[in-house]
């Protein structure tokens, strides 16, 4: 196996990993925030405040991979 | 009861405003000492960052505010948010002047704003503004 095949193989997989990741990551993250709010929710400005921070991180993490995957897209098929 | 919920959320709107402020003035300054694809590849990275952040900040605060909580508004925004969004990615990611790794630098300049305006922050104590005042006041 050459490595345009494995590349072929080896790029949706990694993107699909790392929605997976990214998708279980924000889904803990609101989840224990809203828990948190819950029960404080006279903090709900600073959980929200760090929250937000966490998710656009998780997100970014999520669109790097994306990134990868157009930068090393062109390399299957030459 | 009135509750505050907007207590720490200025500092997510100051980031945005830092981000897009030092954007706008790296996009003259690069295009003249740099090369002009760099920069703006860098730029809408950028741009493109700071929109997806502010998205994600409305609809966080839509879904989770316990007092203004707007599931329906903040369904709109999603639907809006992630085809227009993702669309101008690939948009720019295809561009052949674009390199793809100055987007991406583009792109976190926002969180390189967060972790620089959080070190500050923790560098520098929350009182320093009071007690500088009150030196100029004394002498």
């Amino acid at each position: 196996m050459d490595y345009q095949a494995m590349l072929a193989i080896g790029l949706p997989i990694g993107v699909g990993l790392a929605a997976i990741g990214s998708g279980i990551g924000l889904g803990g993250a609101v989840g224990s925030a809203m828990d948190a709010i819950g029960r404080n929710p006279e903090a709900s400005g600073k959980i929200m405040t760090s929250m937000i921070i966490g998710a656009a991180l998780i997100e970014a993490l999520t669109i790097y991979a994306l990134v990868v995957f157009f930068m090393l897209q062109g390399h299957i098929g030459s | 009861m009135i509750m505050k919920t907007d207590s720490g959320l200025n500092f997510l709107d100051q980031i945005v405003k830092a981000t897009a402020f030092l954007l706008l003035i790296f996009l003259p300054l690069g295009m003249y000492y740099w090369t002009v694809n760099n920069t703006l590849a860098l730029f809408s990275g950028g741009i493109w960052g700071v929109i997806n952040f502010m998205f994600i900040s409305a609809i966080t605060k839509l879904v989770l505010s316990p007092n203004n909580s707007d599931k329906i508004k903040a369904l709109k925004l999603g639907i809006i948010k992630f085809p227009l969004l993702y669309l101008a990615g690939y948009f720019l990611l295809s561009v052949p002047q674009f390199e793809a790794i100055y987007l991406t630098l583009g792109f976190s300049s926002l969180f390189a704003v967060l972790i620089l305006w959080s070190l500050g922050s923790l560098l520098v104590p929350s009182n320093w503004n009071a007690k500088v005042k009150d030196s100029e006041v004394v002498t």
